[in-house]
């Protein structure tokens, strides 16, 4: 089975400090912090698009520095290829790896119609909204068929609403899929929907200060989850942690 | 959210609109058409051999066009044509090898801007002792042109490619030929497109000097030959020729853009 874990430090300005952390196959862990505090960096680190100064990421047992077939990333800004199709952009990753046009137009078409896009598939990301977007970026990294599937704040570019909608669908998707998923958010809400450990970072430098498992029964779009006592005890203690590094960024900058 | 419209589904309304102001834009552009060689006509004909005026070239055309101005342009044709197609995959080639390979960029880069900067015109003297007075002699006036717009054109290209695609491609494990292939390449087409645009414009000037200069045929050696014998009328066809020809060429090239590049723009979308 799938087993995921990582440590790697970061000199050179410490962007990251002993920065370790072990995702378990299937498990949902989202990464939570202010800006500045390297959460993106650790990812793209895992991600293979950026080195670490020292340390190593251990994917399945095995090291992997640089990008691999076991890791997908889902981005920010959702990055499709303007001059692809919905279903060509979906086959992106399968293209690379060289399977056939046929082949790889076909299990595109699954992964399209499992973010419930089969219709676009002929469509330009132009003609395309922006959670449609997203479902494609989302339904491109899934194609793969990742042991690792990484997100930087997928949801932080679109509305409201489409935001909550989308979150559904992944939660979905995850459980369905036993995904194991490293998720990088500003949302706290977000994170504890999603995840089963939310993971707090903190700023000067970058590094984990505090993990929680989240309990709350899944499917979490099924009930009111945060009408649960649990929701609101650990939304209130994450905050706090997040407030204190808020303040000791914004008490750097105002000296 | 499952409703896949077409953009265009929903855009009847606005299509609409649009087609009923191309009808207004034609003719407005007929309309102005008429003005302008109705003042040519009336002005023209007062003092025909400096001027001349709509219809003496009208005249001038029905003698000319099939049996001289015709042959000539066809002539004009193959040397333009020739010299594009020898400059476009050179063009394309040397600007993504500036583009992407540091040792070319930095080698090349002082060259292609100073012969840019140069008046080919000024090139003809030395091609003609080395190439004589050729079909040669113009395709290579026509393709020196054409070239650079192209490679700087094609380099401006694909040193813009977004980095957070190139990243995406990178993520995916794509290596270097997959990454010029399926991101640096479509990326780049839009920029290609305007450098071959500049590169005709450059192309026409330059066989037409060429001929004018150094050519027993050729559009460019029929116009220089007319205003010898101040033919002015006879002069404005081959003029006529030319134009049309190249509201024509520009036309086509457009539409091939359309074809090669029907995602619109290359701006990330977000």
């Amino acid at each position: 089975m799938v087993n995921v874990n990582k440590a790697f430090a970061t000199s050179g300005g410490k962007v990251l400090d002993d920065f370790n952390l072990k995702v378990r196959p299937g498990e949902f862990v989202s990464l939570i912090g202010p800006s500045g505090c390297g959460k993106t960096t650790a990812l793209r680190i895992v991600a293979g698009l950026l080195s670490p100064s020292n340390g190593k990421v251990v994917v399945n047992g095995q090291d992997s520095l640089g990008p691999s077939r076991d890791k997908a990333i889902v981005f920010q800004h959702f990055n499709l290829f303007p001059w692809r199709t919905a279903l060509d952009n979906v086959a992106y990753g399968l293209e690379i790896h060289g399977m056939k046009k046929k082949e790889r137009h076909q299990i595109a078409r699954e992964y399209l119609s499992l973010v419930g896009l089969s219709e676009s598939e002929k469509q330009f990301p132009s003609q395309l909204s922006g959670g449609m977007r997203q479902r494609i970026g989302i339904a491109r990294a899934l194609a793969i068929n990742p042991k690792l599937l990484l997100m930087d704040e997928p949801f932080g570019a679109l509305d409201a609403l489409t935001r909550e909608y989308l979150q559904g669908q992944l939660a979905r998707i995850c459980e369905e899929r036993n995904l194991t998923t490293l998720f990088v958010t500003h949302s706290i809400d977000e994170a504890i929907y999603l995840s089963d450990r939310v993971v707090v970072m903190g700023v000067k430098p970058g590094r984990i200060i505090e993990e929680f498992p989240i309990s709350l029964r899944k499917p979490r779009a099924e009930y009111n989850f945060r009408a649960e006592p649990e929701y609101a005890k650990v939304r209130e203690e994450i905050w706090e942690l997040l407030e204190q590094q808020i303040r000791k960024t914004s008490e750097a900058v105002a000296v | 959210m499952s409703a896949a419209v077409g953009p265009y589904d929903s855009l009847q309304p606005t299509s609409r609109i649009a087609s009923r102001f191309a009808t207004r834009k034609n003719a407005l552009r007929l309309l102005s058409l008429i003005v302008v060689f109705s003042v040519w006509e009336i002005l023209g004909s007062s003092n025909p051999f400096f001027a001349s005026h709509p219809l003496a070239i009208l005249e001038a055309a029905q003698a000319d066009l099939i049996p001289v101005v015709l042959p000539a342009f066809v002539t004009t044709i193959i040397a333009l044509a020739t010299g594009l197609a020898i400059a476009t995959p050179i063009g394309v080639g040397i600007g993504f090898a500036m583009g992407r390979i540091r040792l070319m960029d930095v080698a090349l880069t002082p060259y292609i801007n100073a012969i840019y900067a140069t008046p080919r015109i000024a090139l003809i003297p030395v091609l003609v002792l080395w190439l004589g007075i050729s079909f040669e002699l113009r395709v290579t006036i026509v393709a020196l042109g054409a070239v650079f717009p192209i490679i700087i054109n094609t380099y401006a290209g694909s040193k813009h490619v977004d980095s957070e695609l190139l990243d995406t491609g990178y993520s995916f494990t794509a290596n270097s030929r997959q990454i010029l292939r399926t991101i640096v390449m479509p990326s780049s087409l839009p920029f290609i497109f305007a450098g071959f645009r500049i590169g005709i414009g450059r192309g026409v000037s330059g066989v037409i000097v060429a001929e004018m200069t150094s050519a027993l045929t050729g559009l460019g050696r029929i116009m220089i030959e007319n205003a010898k014998y101040l033919q002015i009328a006879e002069v404005f066809v081959s003029i006529m020729v030319l134009g049309i020809f190249s509201l024509f060429l520009f036309e086509g090239v457009a539409r091939v853009q359309q074809w090669l590049t029907p995602w619109g723009n290359t701006e990330r979308l977000r």
